[in-house]
């Protein structure tokens, strides 16, 4: 097997650094290191594997070994292999662990978090603000440690928050938010212009921080499952896919009934199909441009009315269980689906040749908001802002869940990196998802079960979840405690990823343009807050 | 003299009561056109008699002009489409009612909206009023073109009001002239800029940064509010009682004054579909496009100036 290669390219390339080495759950290799040679393996593993830094998070596993464990996720995705380096700090601070974010870009916002949740700093980290916290908490206060209580009052503290200033002649600061004049969540932006053109932003986000991973801890796998769809409205069903795949995993249930497996892209592919058109709407709506963005926000209502008519909840809520689906939901309803589908097909590229055929609509969004492939790269940008900046990444292909090993299709790829790119990309999203759908109802087997048990959850044992939600790559990690609880519970959402993007897309451009180039990444703030 | 004021003051709160209509008919046919029933084409009288109910809420940091503001904008708007002749010509009024007049009138309503949306010190009320006043700059001189263009006309030779409309009177077959349409056209776009309606603003949308009009007037609240609303109305009926009577001269000089108002109203509404076409078709432009958007109106009224010496 392909991990099988990686797990003994690395155990040659760290040699000695390697304390303990382990490859679990089929596709996860994990390699305990010191925590004085991290900085120096980490390194050495993204220059010298073709992967990237996809998550980095920090576990306090004080009740079992009194230690803080550090994590770092590489995804070697030419081979469906998670690469996981881990190291175990002493708890009391008196370790400090070095940054890597000079060398891996994406790390420096993960260290930032790590360093508000667990008090953990980062030597010769580059940016040492505060990214969670608002200047409101205690400086020794740290949300995700062992011994935080969550029903314990904590004082309120106010200092100032920190921004990049940009100074010269002619060049104010315009501060945007929190609250916004639409009914949208909230985000607080800071624009450094020069008259209209942009030259620095700064997106303080965390308003709707709600402790999500901290609330699942010491909870029922079950009643995390729905804090999991509680994440991000418009990805609720991604979310608890990502969720129950890791429950699955580290459970080592490695078959799931196909009926459930074909049903969950379907719902996936839904929940995709309806996320696009409520985007590429809101592209229509930033231009003023209403007729499309009419028809597109009516496109988007029949697929949730679907939703509803199928499983009772228009963002399908409560529809996945670890090991399957709760019931059976499509049986009986093929026609329905089918119908519907047709339906959207059809007035859908009706709509987009409306779209692609006006001029002025194409010369407000062609040359807007451009993210240039490095950044990307740099970033580890993710779904549809990934690819159309040359990013060719795509979960459904690269780690297959569900049955999408099965069925064929194509992943959209784009080089111009504006906001026309990002829109095309989800427009072929679209037509490419009904074809996804439309080949499941074609190949789904007419019975069987759609779950299967999956007993009590081996304590202490962790996987990665990864599922590719409309925004992009979605990876969850979930270590189980004891009596089928969850110890820990790590979310990193594609928005997380891709909001420091949007920061380097907006330069240059008008200030009148930041709404149309926010809603062509549309990131959620919640999803990102957590 | 006594029933000519009568009359004068039937006509302008005939006008202050019709103003607010032609917003709504635009909305409702883009709520048309989307499948959706849309509000009632009266929701802009709603909205007024709702927002003058309510209280005002002011910045404790903003001068007497955030106050006198609203009422100057209303006040300028209501003098400058009382200059035009609507159905009824009050002559008592003659020494001053030029076109010119009616421009700076419009310009002076505009200048207080622009201070009174820096005065508050927020950043949108700044920016706003930066941006309204590069687009009124813009239009401006398709604008004068237009005026100097009618006014030019030998047989008027001024740019008085009543010269001009005592000509489209007695001229009733130049209506479709081709100067006339493309007069027309340029006030149309210059009309479109100066209201704040697609493609150069977007009066619905809820984005802050991308305002132009309605950033400058986002501080304001209740009854301050109600008049802005009212003004900017009464602005775009100056234009379009200037494309109306001006340029489609129709129907005009009838002696029964009701009969008068019925076909005036009926060439506003025909003006009101066509904006709402264009506000459903047209896109909103980049910032930096809208001087674009300024030349091809200035290039439609030098057209109709070159016109008026060529055809003749």
């Amino acid at each position: 097997m392909v991990s099988e290669a990686i797990f003994d390219t690395i155990n040659r390339l760290l040699s000695t650094h390697v304390l303990e080495s382990r490859l679990i759950n089929e596709n996860e290799v994990y390699f305990c290191i010191s925590s004085s040679t991290v900085k120096e393996d980490c390194i050495n593993v993204y220059k010298n594997i073709e992967c990237v830094l996809v998550d980095l998070f920090a576990n306090d596993t004080t009740p079992i070994d009194n230690k803080l464990t550090v994590y770092y996720t590489f995804a070697v995705r030419s081979s469906n292999t998670l690469v996981t380096l881990y190291s175990k700090l002493e708890n009391d601070g008196s370790v400090r662990i070095d940054s890597i974010a000079l060398d891996v870009p994406a790390a420096s916002l993960y260290e930032r978090e790590i360093h508000d949740m667990y008090g953990k700093d980062f030597n010769g980290c580059p940016d040492s603000r505060e990214l969670v916290h608002h200047g409101n908490f205690p400086l020794n206060v740290h949300p995700l440690r062992k011994d935080f209580k969550t029903n314990k009052h904590i004082p309120f503290q106010q200092r100032d928050l920190e921004f990049a200033t940009i100074t010269g002649k002619g060049v104010f600061e315009v501060p945007v938010g929190p609250v916004h004049a639409g009914i949208i969540e909230p985000g607080h932006f800071r624009f450094s212009v020069a008259g209209e053109p942009i030259i620095n932003l700064e997106a303080k986000l965390y308003y709707v921080h709600r402790g999500l991973e901290k609330l699942c801890e010491n909870q029922h796998y079950m009643k995390a499952l729905l804090f999991s769809e509680r994440i991000s409205g418009d990805e609720t069903f991604t979310n608890s896919l990502a969720f129950c795949q890791a429950i699955e995993k580290l459970n080592g249930i490695t078959y799931i009934p196909e009926r459930a497996a074909y049903s969950r892209v379907i719902f996936a592919e839904l929940e995709r199909i309806c996320g696009h058109l409520g985007d590429i709407s809101g592209l229509c709506v930033d231009t003023a441009y209403i007729f499309p963005s009419g028809q597109l926000g009516m496109m988007r209502r029949w697929i949730q009315l679907l939703n509803e008519q199928l499983t009772g909840s228009r963002f399908l809520r409560n529809t996945n269980k670890p090991g399957g689906l709760r019931r059976d939901f499509i049986r009986n309803n093929e026609k329905i689906i089918l119908e519907c589908i047709n339906k959207l097909d059809k007035e859908f590229k009706e709509t987009v040749s409306v779209i692609k055929n006006n001029g002025m609509f194409i010369d407000r969004v062609e040359h807007t908001g451009i993210l240039e492939n490095s950044i990307a790269v740099d970033l580890n940008v993710v779904g549809p802002a990934g690819r159309a900046s040359g990013v060719k990444t795509d979960v459904r292909k690269e780690f297959p869940y569900a049955a999408y090993s099965k069925l064929k299709f194509n992943i959209p790829e784009h080089g111009n990196c504006d906001v026309n790119c990002r829109m095309n990309v989800k427009i072929e999203e679209v037509m490419e998802s009904v074809n996804i759908i439309k080949q499941v109802l074609g190949k789904m087997p007419e019975e069987g079960p759609v779950s299967v048990d999956i007993g009590n959850l081996k304590p202490y044992s962790y996987g990665f979840g990864m599922t590719e939600s409309p925004r992009g790559e979605n990876i969850h990690f979930v270590m189980t405690g004891e009596n089928n609880t969850i110890f820990r519970y790590k979310v990193r959402t594609p928005s997380f990823c891709n909001w420091p993007a949007l920061c380097h897309a907006v330069n240059t451009n008008t200030l009148t343009d930041f709404p149309l180039i926010n809603k062509s990444f549309n990131l959620s703030y919640a999803g990102n807050d957590l | 003299m006594f029933m000519s004021i009568l009359k004068f003051i039937f006509q302008m709160f005939f006008l202050l009561l019709i103003a607010p209509l032609f917003t709504g008919i635009i909305r409702k046919i883009k709520s048309k056109i989307q499948h959706k029933i849309g509000a009632s084409v009266f929701q802009p009288y709603y909205d007024l008699i709702k927002l003058l109910k309510k209280d005002l809420v002011v910045s404790s940091t903003s001068s007497w002009i955030y106050n006198v503001a609203p009422y100057v904008y209303f006040i300028t708007s209501l003098a400058a489409v009382m200059c035009l002749p609507v159905v009824y010509q009050f002559k008592g009024f003659s020494f001053y009612t030029d076109l010119l007049v009616i421009v700076y009138l419009l310009v002076a309503g505009r200048i207080f909206m622009a201070l009174a949306g820096l005065d508050t010190g927020s950043t949108f009320g700044g920016m706003g009023s930066s941006r309204e006043l590069l687009v009124s700059a813009l239009v401006e001189p398709a604008l004068f073109l237009i005026i100097i263009t009618v006014g030019a006309n030998p047989e008027i030779a001024s740019t008085s009001v009543f010269s001009i409309y005592d000509y489209a009177v007695k001229n009733s077959s130049s209506t479709f002239s081709t100067i006339n349409i493309l007069l027309f056209a340029a006030m149309l776009m210059v009309m479109i800029a100066e209201s704040s309606r697609i493609p150069v603003d977007d009066p619905s949308t809820h984005l802050e940064l991308t305002m132009v009009h309605e950033a400058m007037t986002l501080e304001y609240s209740g009854r301050h509010l109600a008049f802005i609303e009212m003004g900017t109305y009464i602005k775009q009926l100056v234009f379009m009682t200037f494309m109306a009577n001006i340029l489609i001269p129709v129907g005009l000089n009838m002696e029964n004054i009701l009969a008068g108002l019925g076909i005036y109203l009926l060439k506003l509404i025909i003006i009101t579909f066509l904006v709402g076409f264009i506000e459903i078709n047209t896109v909103k432009f980049r910032l930096f496009s809208l001087p674009n958007y300024a030349v091809i109106a200035l290039i439609i009224a030098v057209l109709g100036f070159l016109t008026r010496f060529v055809l003749r």
